[in-house]
């Protein structure tokens, strides 16, 4: 009989165990919150003012940021936001964010709309962030990208600030001829963020929805005249031919590569290493703003994220605690010291303050970019790497043609499906 | 009712009570899973649904989208390709240097079984990361060396962009953290093996191949057929590896599989149906296969 007791004394142990796994915890009381950053696009200054004033107004609780990366991000929030163990602030891609906003994975933000910031939030993104005129995800910043260039390497290689994309297009070629080893644009192969904009200068577009379903264009006239210059561009790069964007600035600061093309904020770790000494950047960085077909600045990918909290965070009036503090002018001041296009638009010229020979640029870039289809179903082609399959196929030489009206079905596919 | 009878019933219950504990657990966590998976198979599960809308029952759809998806064959093709690949590998080292195991002084049998566990030990994405950096197309030590021993210029050279040899570099972390496994169980295996046997054979005039083969491996069957299903399954629904190895580089569509292909399909698009449908189908796959070996494995020890 001993045997018998114990054996139902485990059986029910069993039981037991498996159904205790309700979070416990609620308001009022002081907790631990969660809050996910992507990348390393938050400056440090900024999480620790984050973390002091939030444990300062909240006596007793604290708060943790995790940083996430940006490969692979739908998948991660999916899984994360839907279990009981949710983050309780997410950082989300401005071209993501619909994918969660429509399924009702993050909590209605238009109780504290207003301490937000209301009408001065960067529009386009407030837009990115609401389904159905409901706000979910707030702006949180946006990045313009910028070009920068090696002043001493244009110089030697005899060519000079592009006025057209043309030209931009012509010197890559050059000075990979001219400086052996060296790229004219460092270029790794899978960075579709800077390949768009080829594509919408020449007239093309991601896809267009026309009568009532989406139609993906990467294989029209216009869209492949662009993707010929990527192609040609892409050509005249020593990067990983499958590689990503992450870190580009360190081949660049070792003179790697005469051009790159970077969210505005990469400036920091382009004139100082990793330990802040000086590199062979910080007396010879030039910048511009990305030339268009026709002259100006060209249509560029308004990069940026949305910011918000899990419907299922077990402390929602402390995330709201914290997303104000975000959303403070000293916060937002933070991000602009450092190069990000704050939410704030009344703020927008602070970035001026920091780093003023930038400023003017950003503003440019940042007046003339342009979004992703806004799909909620967009972040699925994200997710799958239709892109980044696509352009890394282009640098390796791929026929253009062909592998352009895949893409428009595969694009199709997850669109209209 | 006579006391034997009283006995004979007691006796049949109590092996029911001892099951009790095993079985609660098992239901709890395999079966409660695996029914809901063929549950979600059957239903429209997107990420509207994680979130908390109600599924729809679609019936066979899940199923018929994915079987008349070239890509699923292509994948799944891939995936039995890999796996065919490293479990031969895997079975053929790992042999080899549980053998060698036994040969070894001390010394060296230390040093080698630490080798071993260290691999085995080591988290499966922490490995493909080192291992990626390893290849690594501007960086990687392999890149360095080809070029300083061939005086051909490597650097630059990318390891992961063709499928090939993508599946090249997977092979090697997976078969590399695979080996210790069946190295260490068939050296556990080969202590086993009764020595008097063995030397009868040599004085027989029994060569070393011919010990082995008619003297070593049958008496460890058993434990080859186990590690053999062991390595397919294990080797079959590969994950981790691939995963990371994709975020280093290398095209995903052409690198996913089956298990990678499963978390796209349910996690990255959303659509956990279809997930659950490939799924289903992997479960009835891997459960013939192994299920055909342990069948026959039982009829040998019965025999």
């Amino acid at each position: 009989m001993r045997k018998l007791a114990l054996a139902a004394a485990v059986a029910a142990s069993a039981i037991v165990l498996a159904g205790c796994s309700t979070p416990s915890g609620g308001d009022g009381e002081p907790a631990e919150i969660r809050v996910w950053l992507v990348g390393a696009d938050t400056p440090q200054d900024a999480r620790d003012y984050l973390i002091e004033t939030f444990e300062e107004e909240n006596p007793g609780s604290t708060l943790v940021i995790e940083e996430q990366q940006w490969t692979g991000l739908v998948d991660t929030l999916t899984t994360a936001l839907s279990s009981s163990d949710s983050p309780d602030i997410v950082e989300v891609g401005n071209t993501q964010a619909p994918a969660f906003t429509s399924v009702g994975a993050f909590r209605d933000l238009s109780g504290i709309y207003e301490d937000l910031g209301g009408d001065d939030l960067l529009p386009g993104f407030v837009e990115a962030g609401s389904y159905e005129g409901t706000l979910y995800a707030a702006p949180y910043y946006s990045g313009a990208r910028v070009v920068f260039y090696n002043t001493a390497q244009y110089a030697q290689a005899g060519v000079e600030v592009p006025a057209t994309l043309d030209e931009y297009v012509a010197n890559a070629g050059t000075i990979a001829e001219a400086l052996p080893g060296v790229s004219g644009v460092y270029w790794p192969g899978q960075d579709w963020y800077n390949a768009l904009p080829f594509i919408w200068e020449n007239g093309g577009e991601v896809a267009v929805f026309d009568g009532g379903e989406w139609d993906a264009q990467f294989s029209s006239p216009e869209s492949l005249a662009g993707l010929e210059q990527v192609a040609e561009v892409a050509a005249s790069s020593t990067a990983p031919k499958d590689g990503d964007e992450t870190d580009v600035w360190v081949p660049f600061r070792e003179q790697q590569g005469a051009t790159l093309s970077a969210p505005s904020w990469a400036y920091w770790s382009i004139i100082a290493d990793a330990d802040q000494a000086p590199t062979a950047l910080t007396d010879t960085l030039g910048y511009y703003a990305l030339p268009g077909k026709d002259g100006g600045a060209a249509q560029v990918f308004a990069g940026g994220s949305n910011i918000a909290i899990s419907a299922k965070s077990a402390h929602p009036e402390l995330a709201e605690s914290a997303l104000k503090i975000i959303f403070s002018d000293e916060y937002q001041g933070i991000l602009a010291a450092n190069g990000l296009v704050p939410a704030k638009t009344s703020l927008g010229g602070d970035v001026a303050a920091a780093t003023p020979e930038l400023a003017a640029i950003i503003a440019d870039a940042a007046a003339n970019a342009k979004l992703t289809p806004a799909s909620p179903k967009w972040a699925d082609v994200e997710a799958a790497r239709l892109l980044q399959d696509f352009f890394v196929k282009i640098a390796t030489g791929g026929d253009i043609e062909e592998l352009a009206t895949q893409l428009d079905l595969d694009i199709e596919d997850i669109l209209n499906g | 009712m006579s006391q034997t009878a009283r006995v004979r019933r007691r006796r049949d219950l109590t092996p029911l009570f001892l099951l009790i504990p095993a079985g609660v657990v098992l239901l709890a966590l395999t079966a409660w899973p695996l029914i809901q998976l063929v549950v979600t198979s059957f239903l429209e599960f997107g990420r509207a649904q994680i979130f908390g809308a109600p599924p729809v029952f679609v019936g066979l759809d899940n199923y018929a989208d994915v079987l008349t998806d070239a890509e699923f064959w292509q994948v799944l093709g891939r995936s039995v390709a890999f796996c065919l690949v490293n479990v031969l590998l895997t079975m053929l080292l790992g042999i080899a240097i549980g053998v060698l195991m036994t040969k070894l002084g001390g010394g060296f049998k230390l040093l080698v079984s630490v080798g071993l566990l260290l691999a085995w030990a080591m988290p499966p994405v922490t490995a493909s990361v080192v291992w990626g950096w390893i290849f690594d197309t501007d960086r990687g030590v392999v890149n360095y060396l080809l070029t300083q021993i061939t005086g051909a210029d490597f650097s630059g050279h990318s390891w992961l962009i063709d499928p090939l040899s993508f599946f090249f570099v997977a092979t090697i972390i997976v078969t590399w953290q695979a080996i210790p496994f069946v190295a260490f169980t068939v050296f556990a295996g080969l202590t086993q093996v009764p020595n008097e046997v063995l030397e009868a054979a040599e004085i027989d005039g029994a060569t070393g191949w011919q010990r082995f083969r008619l003297i070593v491996l049958p008496y460890l069957r058993g434990v080859l057929v186990i590690l053999l299903i062991l390595q397919i399954i294990w080797d079959m629904r590969v994950f981790s590896q691939i995963y990371a190895l994709q975020t280093v580089g290398g095209i995903a569509a052409e690198t996913n599989t089956i298990g990678v292909y499963i978390f796209k399909v349910s996690i990255g698009a959303g659509d956990l149906g279809a997930g659950g449908a490939i799924s289903v189908l992997l479960v009835i796959l891997m459960l013939a296969l192994s299920g055909y070996y342990i069948r026959s494995l039982l009829k040998q020890e019965e025999s």
